[in-house]
């Protein structure tokens, strides 16, 4: 029973640190959001362009948006399998793709309107992200309150047992 | 500070929460491991099942119930390495499972003490070795041993019985006496 790992605790630490980065944290993120706002943008301009389009320009266009979807499948993957984000981070990150909903749709209507396309379906898929968005937000915020509420229980019980013993 | 304070604090996003676990729970994983497997492949399935433990923490519902999470994640890196050596034992010791025998009035109870069943536990098959781990290594009650290795709770004592009476013959043929 004496024998040991052969990985001290701190190498053990410091093995773990690329999971823990906030670079790596970050990049997720921004893999994702970038990916989702250039798919709807890329669409946009692509639902939206005026005239029949010859077949190059549609494979281009397509090219484009399965180039975003990659981002945003990669940012996804990296947040749900790779990347763990703690309640505190969930909650910054919701309001990032909140913030990141509303500019796309806002820039996707101020070009589809410029265009003369219309601002609805601009709209209806932009609300349709900013919903998601808030609704992610509202989540995280509802469970890092629980965290915050049990830790204060379990906190407040630990010390008040050490007081009465 | 226990376990379910420092796995919520984890869980929020304090760094020193997850440090003080891992530190706290990292001489257990590392024993249950390097009892399942050879010295070689002990230390880079412990670093496996760490990463798996961080990346998971978030998900995690219950923090009460960490310890058995932690296990869990660690029979499955170990049966992943394991798998051939797993799947030929727990047809062998499948017979074993089917007697019930009561578990308290054993009397090899009395002969497991740590060092001798450290020596022999490499001679046991997989499922009969991996529940006395869990059982007298890990001093882990009935109930989380099956929830770790999902099986019932009976089969939990049928299995010690029968891993105490293997034990009783190995510790017998190396000449040890209670």
């Amino acid at each position: 029973m004496t024998e040991e790992p052969r990985l001290p605790a701190q190498d053990m630490i410091e093995r773990l640190a690329p999971a823990l980065s906030l670079t790596t944290r970050i990049r997720a993120v921004t893999a994702l959001l970038a990916g989702m706002a250039g798919t709807v943008f890329v669409s946009a301009l692509w639902w939206s362009e005026p005239g029949p389009l010859p077949g190059r320009t549609h494979l281009a266009f397509a090219m484009l948006t399965v180039f975003c979807l990659t981002w945003a499948g990669y940012g996804g993957w990296l947040l749900t399998r790779r990347v763990p984000l703690f309640a505190t981070d969930q909650v910054i990150a919701a309001w990032i793709g909140l913030a990141a909903s509303l500019a796309t749709t806002a820039v996707v209507t101020v070009v589809a309107v410029g265009r003369g396309s219309g601002a609805g379906p601009a709209l209806a898929v932009g609300g349709l992200f900013v919903a998601v968005a808030l609704v992610l937000a509202v989540r995280a915020h509802a469970r890092r309150a629980a965290l915050l509420r049990r830790m204060h229980e379990l906190t407040g019980r630990e010390e008040g047992g050490t007081r009465s013993p | 500070m226990t376990d379910e304070l420092l796995v919520v604090r984890a869980q929020l996003g304090e760094r020193a929460a997850l440090a003080e676990l891992l530190a706290r729970w990292r001489m257990p994983v590392w024993t249950y491991v390097r009892r399942m497997l050879d010295g070689e492949r002990a230390d880079d399935v412990t670093q496996e099942i760490w990463l798996a433990v961080v990346r998971g923490l978030p998900r995690l519902r219950e923090p009460g119930r960490f310890a058995p999470w932690l296990f869990t994640i660690a029979r499955r890196s170990v049966t992943d390495r394991l798998r051939g050596e797993y799947a030929w034992a727990q047809e062998t010791s499948g017979l074993g499972d089917m007697v019930g025998e009561g578990i308290a009035e054993d009397p090899a109870e009395a002969m497991v003490d740590r060092a001798a069943l450290v020596n022999v536990l490499s001679d046991l098959p997989v499922p009969e070795r991996e529940i006395l781990v869990l059982f007298y290594l890990e001093d882990l009650p009935i109930e989380e041993c099956a929830y770790i290795c999902q099986i019932p709770a009976g089969t939990v004592k049928s299995r010690l019985n029968r891993a105490r009476r293997l034990l009783r013959e190995h510790l017998e043929e190396k000449g040890y006496r209670p």
